[in-house]
């Protein structure tokens, strides 16, 4: 793992927010280093600036103090090239139907249309959606925009995902089926993946590795290394003792943060 | 609601129809009390009778006048529809633009709360003096009219778009263009919708005051109204009137469909498109 090239290199990374004349550290001395076709998930306590991170990552927040690199070149202020970003809230276009949606980014880059739609059906095959191509996000389940969004970034080929607690408002079965495919995607592609959520088994299963930030002012409180074998089953997995060892590890360190005991 | 619920509600809408127009008929014809004669139950002097205004209806469609009602109406057809085209296009233009820059915005605000404050009726003298008596001015008052109505709608629906939609377009590798066209635009667009239907009733509004001051270059059923109200002629003004309401259902009903047409994305038009 250790030879493999670092991909997001980020340094010393702080964040203040005004709030109501007051500033209010939300990140504090952060240093991760993620290398290529890495999968990291950031857990925390909610409020604890991992989603500040992302941001900054992904260049949406400008920090305050530090510097976040993707394949050596700072992020500031723009949105990198070859990073794809799948949000927590609904982010699929209402106006545009399913087919439509996933073909957007294509569309962006002027991919040719016979090509588009071969991706396209691709995509819809890989997320089993066949039959809602022509159907708009609103007769959609949430499970089901949330694969359309999945797929739309992915359609792309990002090599660096950034995702934003993306399975946070789906119910657990939802869930499980999604974290499936997801894993499933990125065996095929090992893309590097920087992974946000406050829900620690699925950081687990998902995870080469976990970063659990501290309550606010959010730093990094421990990294660990998740040893589970790959590819993993997101259904067996949970029932294994080595599962249950790794998950007693953490949840012991984050309990610290959620009794506030920081 | 059921087929037969439907039929049921149309039978009803068409009996009170046939009551209203059978007493109205019925009460401006009869006497009342004396023999004296000019003395009704209700005055038809004011009122006018179906038979009447049917009568002078088909009198104004007929050759034998200078300007019949069919160039009459269409005269106000036209100027509204292009004082509605106008004012929209121009009105939508101006609040994505105003929606998306802030301090842009904010310098024009003072002058946009005034303009838009004006009673827009106040305007028509110097409308018509600017425009001349023609169709010009009618159309012109529409516009200023429709213009602040689906502004308003625009820069507020331009303001509140998503901004993580934004970004997501972003990473998606959109441009500034491509997102006005393919995030902003189609977002705005649903509120400037929702000014529509309004738009076009005020459009008409504008262009019936304009035909009151317009005499009869500008021609059109106002201009009819204003000329029955210098002959005392209660028919004429009913037969303008009843073509104004047609033509306001009609338009209304028009831009219903084709707001249903492209909103069709939207949960509750699904289906009834």
């Amino acid at each position: 793992m250790s030879e493999r090239r670092p991909r997001i290199v980020i340094r010393d990374l702080a964040k203040t927010f005004r709030e109501g004349g007051r500033e209010v550290a939300a990140v504090q001395d952060v240093s991760v280093t993620i290398r290529e076709q890495e999968f990291v998930a950031i857990v925390g306590p909610s409020g604890c600036g991992k989603s500040t991170i992302l941001n900054m990552i992904g260049g949406l927040v400008a920090p305050s103090a530090g510097t976040v690199e993707i394949d050596g070149v700072r992020v500031a202020g723009r949105v990198p090239g070859n990073v794809g970003y799948v949000f927590q809230k609904d982010t699929v276009f209402a106006w545009r139907t399913v087919a439509r949606n996933i073909a957007i980014g294509l569309e962006y880059r002027g991919v040719a249309r016979t090509e588009q739609a071969r991706r396209v059906r691709d995509a819809i095959a890989l997320a089993g959606l066949e039959g809602f191509e022509e159907a708009f996000p609103a007769t959609l389940s949430g499970g089901m925009r949330q694969r359309v969004a999945l797929m739309r970034t992915l359609v792309v080929e990002p090599e660096i995902l950034l995702m934003d607690e993306p399975f946070g408002a789906l119910d657990t079965h939802t869930k499980l089926d999604l974290h499936a495919e997801l894993l499933a995607l990125w065996e095929a592609r090992h893309q590097t993946v920087v992974f946000v959520t406050h829900d620690l088994s699925e950081a687990i299963t998902l995870a080469d590795r976990i970063v659990v930030m501290t309550r606010r002012p959010g730093r990094v409180k421990l990294v660990h290394d998740v040893a589970l074998p790959r590819p993993r089953d997101v259904i067996k997995l949970r029932e294994t003792d080595d599962y249950a060892h790794e998950y007693g590890r953490i949840w012991h360190v984050l309990g610290e943060e959620f009794a506030g005991r920081a | 609601m059921t087929r037969a619920d439907h039929r049921r509600v149309l039978l009803w809408r068409l009996a009170i129809l046939a009551a209203l127009l059978v007493a109205w008929e019925w009460l401006t014809g009869i006497k009342a009390i004396s023999r004296t004669p000019g003395l009704y139950w209700i005055d038809p002097f004011f009122i006018s009778r179906p038979s009447a205004i049917l009568a002078r209806f088909a009198y104004l469609a007929s050759g034998q006048v200078r300007l019949t009602i069919w160039q009459m109406a269409l005269s106000t057809v036209q100027s509204t529809l292009w004082g509605f085209l106008v004012g929209v296009s121009t009105g939508f233009a101006a609040g994505l633009v105003l929606g998306r820059h802030e301090r842009l915005a904010r310098v024009f605000e003072p002058y946009i709360v005034a303009f838009n404050s004006l009673p827009r009726i106040a305007l028509v003298p110097l409308i018509t003096m600017i425009f001349g008596f023609g169709v010009l001015a009618k159309i012109v008052l529409a516009w200023t009219i429709v213009f602040f109505i689906v502004f308003f709608n625009t820069f507020q629906g331009a303001r509140s778009v998503d901004a993580d939609l934004i970004h997501s377009a972003r990473f998606l590798g959109a441009s500034d263009r491509q997102v006005m066209r393919t995030v902003i635009v189609p977002s705005a667009l649903a509120w400037t919708f929702a000014s529509l239907t309004p738009s076009i009733s005020f459009a008409l509004i504008g262009v019936v005051v304009g035909e009151f001051l317009g005499g009869e270059s500008g021609g059109g059923l106002g201009y009819l109204i204003i000329q029955s109200l210098g002959t005392l002629n209660a028919a004429d003004m009913m037969v303008a009137l009843i073509s104004l309401g047609v033509i306001g259902i009609v338009m209304a009903l028009a831009i219903k469909q084709l707001e249903m047409r492209l909103l069709r994305w939207r949960p509750e038009y699904r289906g009834r498109a």
